[in-house]
């Protein structure tokens, strides 16, 4: 009997190591273990016939072949569920340097990216959103800003004529008149738009372009609230880094009138390329709204006083992004725009 | 303006160096756009705003930086020795024009010796960007940047009858400028002129004939006051624009001409010889002034935000060259200087002295506030439609409002009028557009041009219709897209798939849903520019809003597309102002949706719409939803017929439907659609 559990053993070692696949196993489990004719439980069944005193000797032999074999059989089982598994994975193996399969994405305009940022920041400080017609008369676009007729301003090689009183308008400041016959003051508004200038384009002009007009109008504002606004504007529009400079200039439609620049992002006001050396860089003018712009909206200067401001959008979008050429943002070339995100 | 560094430091004590002064400069309104160091000098390139031509010469910049340093100016030297002859007797001034002249002073020196100028004068000149003439011309020009006075010399010998008329020309009068050219006047113009002739364009250039030359004894030194507006007009209608003309037409200031004739006749003697003669010709018969003006010391706290000591308020006026009177505590009167032509009013004193506090002294705050800040009506849904149109490959292009009137009238519906502008830079581009179409088309072109073969472009913008004459035009806020080649052309998989009808159909879908839009329909489009076979008008609440579909092959081929273009135009406003539908929850179905799919064969004639509305007509609330997920034509379908796979989905909303059911639904379904359409199921 010992040799028999001995010999049966030493057979199934032989036959479990050539097992390759789970079809295999099965057969060498029904074999051994099969609970009918397995060669295993068939020395189990035979143990009873066994004389008693042989029977704890010869018991625990087959019992620890039965323990091996179950224990063999189970270790191959796991082996050959994970080698069937890896070879799946390797079957089902991707190359994760091909590139993904991505929609088609479009991409917004850099003038509209910029446009909705400072929207954004300007909402967040109370700030409606205004907006006027692009074609103006001259009192929209000139009078009331006082540019009375034979100003400078009003000259025929700036402006757009439609006719003799109609125009594209040359800059968004049209917009605070309209603003002002929609709101009384108290009001604080901008107002993104086109605006048109009769300028042959080169990489610094173009005959069209973005401004941004701001007026804040009310009983106690300041010179001091307009520097304060400007500079919170370019806080969050460039960072905490950039400094602004306010210096006194000239628009009719303000007084006192101020151009306001920020230190060059770029080189932090060392002087660079891009702000050509002189380490600032022009944003836009502003000032205290002239009081013949208030009387002549129905506004008493003594009640109310304000500040109003018009900054370039394109510059701003060039100098942001680094653009050397202004023209290219008109050309909506493809190759350009999708530069610009999605 | 460019000024000299050591010119200055004639006319002023200062003790900073170029690059400081030009700091201090910029910082009080003269921008400096660049420091030239040049041998012994530097030359400051100053930026000087319309408003304030007393800073075009050196002693105005030099004023400036007296208050700026606080030390004083030093006037140069006018005085001068005068012969015996009076000047009344070699020659005469009659202004006919006082409204556009309202002083003449003329000076005469007799005996000069034309020659060329001294070396230091030809230097001075010469850094400054001009050319020397001769010793009589070089000193106008050298007092005109020292004074900023524009002032001419005559060849008095020349003048027919030694006498100056100032006078508006004669139409049609012509005169030889000093730069060679034939000028023909009209009656508005202003002339100097001599007893029969116009001698100079006054305030812009003088005569060829009359000028000084290399014989000219006798010199008669022409220093004026011209109207602005009349220079201006006259520059203008000429196209000249010169140094005096430049000066006269922002405002000259009407107190120098006596001391600028003065400070030239002591100049030329000094260099040329001559004499000068007693007592120079003024003319000047409604003196001007200015009005003084009133500043409180409460306006000036309330605009800037802070407390100027007042006293500096009032040095910083003086040393300005106003004239201040009744000063106290609260508030005082102020005149401005003659050559300060940008003061009218009390805010122009608060940005005078704040300008010499410095701007920066200023202190920055924020204004307390109540209010809220809002974007502009339908920002949110023009944001929303961006989104969309990213995310389905649309870029954003922004176009030129002005555009070819050919191209325009190929998409302009009929009876829309149009706005011409009357300067345009180009005249193929005159044109306001009433369409997107041409300019996003162009674009279109621009990248086919650059080998972008798959293009996708979107814009939101302004068309302008011209309503009645001399009104403003209807500004409409449009979405134009135009779209050609492939659907996705940098994929590796599937990426031979075209843009086509669906595909663009698809996209004014998905912008429609995004804002909830539903009452929409779509019917065939009338629009010309279409493909009468593949394009559709989109109708909002049954009103028109827009066509979309496959560019007509023959406007195809006015741009010379070589592949299908697809493009659509809606009008924005109804859109944005429709409200969208609100979302509401729905409760999940409780019990099973059963699918049944069935294929079969139609006419083509037969609009797919009519099939789902018809399902609809039937009216079994257990059908609630069909699906079309096929559409097929070509082999083994008949040529007049196509075939259309539609999933129908079946449910109660409390029971689960039989088999039963299901079977007398779908007989009933397919009756119906045999009946009305008369289709053949396929297997």
């Amino acid at each position: 009997m010992r040799e028999r559990v001995e010999h049966i053993r030493a057979q199934f070692r032989d036959e479990v190591r050539q097992v390759a696949d789970m079809a295999a196993l099965a057969r060498v489990r029904d074999r051994y273990l099969g609970r009918k004719g397995g060669l295993i439980t068939q020395l189990v069944k035979e143990l009873g016939a066994l004389p008693p005193e042989e029977r704890p000797t010869i018991g625990r032999l087959i019992n620890e072949l039965k323990e091996e074999a179950e224990a063999a059989l189970e270790r191959l089982r796991v082996q050959l569920e994970e080698q069937a598994e890896a070879e799946r994975f390797e079957r089902e193996r991707v190359d994760i340097t091909l590139p993904g399969l991505r929609p088609l994405f479009g991409a917004p305009h850099p003038i509209t990216l910029i446009r909705q940022r400072i929207e954004d920041i300007f909402v967040s400080m109370g700030y409606a959103v205004e907006s006027g017609p692009e074609v103006e008369t001259s009192y929209y676009n000139f009078d009331a800003l006082n540019i009375p007729p034979g100003h400078p301003a009003r000259e025929a090689q700036d402006t757009f004529y439609l006719s003799e009183d109609l125009a594209l308008r040359t800059q968004t400041s049209t917009v605070q008149i309209r603003a002002l016959e929609r709101r009384r003051p108290p009001l604080r508004i901008i107002a993104p738009g086109k605006v048109f200038r009769r300028d042959t384009p080169d990489p610094t002009h173009n005959p069209m372009f973005f401004q941004v007009e701001g007026l804040a109008l009310d009983r106690e504002i300041t010179m001091g609230d307009l520097k304060g606004t400007l500079q919170e504007f370019v806080r969050r529009m460039f960072g905490p880094q950039v400094r602004t400079r306010f210096r006194p200039s000239y628009f009719p439609f303000t007084e006192p009138s101020a151009e306001v620049d920020f230190s060059c992002f770029v080189c932090r006001g060392e002087g660079c390329r891009v702000c050509k050396g002189a380490g600032w860089i022009e944003l836009g003018g502003c000032g205290m709204v002239h009081p013949r712009v208030l009387r002549g909206a129905g506004v008493d200067p003594e009640e109310f006083t304000g500040f109003a401001f018009g900054l370039g959008l394109d510059r701003m979008v060039a100098l942001m992004y680094g653009l050397e050429d202004i023209r290219l943002l008109y050309e909506n070339d493809l190759r350009f725009l999708e530069q610009f995100g999605f | 303006m460019r000024v000299s560094y050591r010119w200055l430091k004639e006319l002023v004590d200062f003790d900073l160096s170029p690059r400081e002064l030009a700091e201090k400069l910029t910082m009080v309104g003269l921008a400096v756009d660049r420091v030239e160091e040049v041998e012994g000098d530097a030359l400051l390139d100053l930026d000087v705003t319309s408003n304030r031509p007393d800073c075009l010469s050196h002693l105005g910049v030099a004023r400036e930086i007296a208050v700026l340093c606080g030390t004083s100016l030093r006037y140069p030297e006018t005085r001068v020795e005068e012969a015996e002859e009076e000047t009344a007797r070699a020659t005469s001034v009659e202004i006919h024009a006082p409204e556009l002249c309202p002083r003449y002073v003329a000076r005469v020196i007799r005996g000069v010796r034309v020659g060329p100028s001294p070396r230091w004068v030809v230097e001075r000149l010469e850094r400054l960007g001009q050319r020397s003439i001769n010793n009589v011309a070089d000193i106008t020009n050298l007092v005109l940047l020292e004074l900023g006075h524009p002032l001419h010399a005559f060849d008095l010998e020349k003048l027919i009858e030694r006498r100056i008329i100032v006078r508006r020309a004669r139409a049609g009068e012509r005169l030889v400028t000093l730069d060679g050219v034939t000028r023909t006047l009209s009656a508005d113009m202003l002339v100097i002129a001599d007893a029969v002739r116009p001698v100079a364009l006054a305030g812009i250039m003088g005569g060829e004939e009359t000028a000084v030359s290399e014989t000219t004894r006798d010199v008669l030194l022409e220093s004026a006051y011209f109207h602005p507006l009349s220079i201006r007009r006259t520059a203008r209608a000429m196209a000249m624009s010169t140094e005096a003309s430049y000066r006269f037409e922002r405002g000259a200031d009407y107190e120098a001409p006596r001391r600028a004739a003065d400070r030239a006749a002591r100049l030329i003697v000094e260099i040329a010889g001559g004499r000068i003669l007693r007592e120079p010709i003024d003319v000047y018969p409604n003196p001007l002034r200015r009005e003084r003006v009133r500043l409180r010391r409460q306006r000036l706290r309330r605009l800037l935000g802070m407390d100027v000591p007042w006293a500096e308020a009032a040095r910083i006026l003086r040393a300005l060259g106003f004239h201040i009177e009744r000063a106290d505590e609260e508030e005082l009167w102020a005149t401005p200087p003659s050559f300060r032509v940008d003061i009218d009013g009390e805010d122009d004193l608060v940005e005078e002295i704040a300008r010499h506090i410095g701007y920066e002294a200023i202190p920055a705050t924020l204004p307390a506030w109540s209010g809220y800040g809002e974007l502009l009506p339908g920002e949110e849904k023009r944001r929303a439609l961006r989104a969309v149109l990213s995310a389905l490959g649309f870029s954003e292009a922004i176009t030129f409002s002005f555009v070819n009137e050919q191209w325009d009238a190929l998409f302009r519906s009929d009876g829309a009028r149009v706005c011409r502008l009357q300067n345009p830079l180009d005249e193929t581009r005159a044109q306001l557009r009433t369409s997107l179409l041409p300019g996003l088309l162009e674009s279109l072109l621009h990248n086919l041009h650059h080998g972008v073969r798959s293009v996708r472009l979107y814009e939101i913008g302004t068309c302008f219709f011209a309503t009645a004459e001399g009104e403003r035009p209807i500004e409409r806020e449009r979405l134009g897209l135009v779209a050609t080649g492939r659907l996705n052309e940098r994929a590796w998989q599937d990426h031979h798939r075209p843009f086509g009808f669906y595909e663009l159909k698809g996209t004014l879908e998905a912008l429609l849903e995004k804002l909830r839009v539903r009452q929409v329909a779509f019917e065939p489009s009338p629009q010309e520019y279409l493909h009468p076979g593949q394009s559709a008008r989109l109708l909002l609440e049954g009103e028109p809003i827009g066509d979309f579909g496959q560019l007509h092959p023959r406007i195809a081929a006015v741009f010379k597309f070589r592949q299908p273009v697809f493009v659509a135009e809606l009008d924005l406003e109804k859109l944005l102002q429709t409200e969208g539908e609100a979302i509401r929850y729905r409760p999940l179905p409780r019990f099973p949706t059963v699918v049944r799919d069935f294929s079969f064969l139609v006419s083509r004639h037969v609009a797919y719409a009519e099939i789902e509305r018809s399902i609809a007509e039937l009216g079994i609330p257990e059908i609630v939803e069909v699906r079309l997920f096929d559409v097929y034509a070509g082999p083994n379908v008949p040529a007049e017929k196509r075939s259309l796979s539609i999933s129908v989905r079946l449910r109660a909303e409390d029971r689960t439907l039989t088999e039963e059911e299901i079977a007398a639904i779908q007989a009933r379904l397919l009756a119906h659609l045999r009946d009305r359409f008369q289709i053949e199921l396929r297997a």
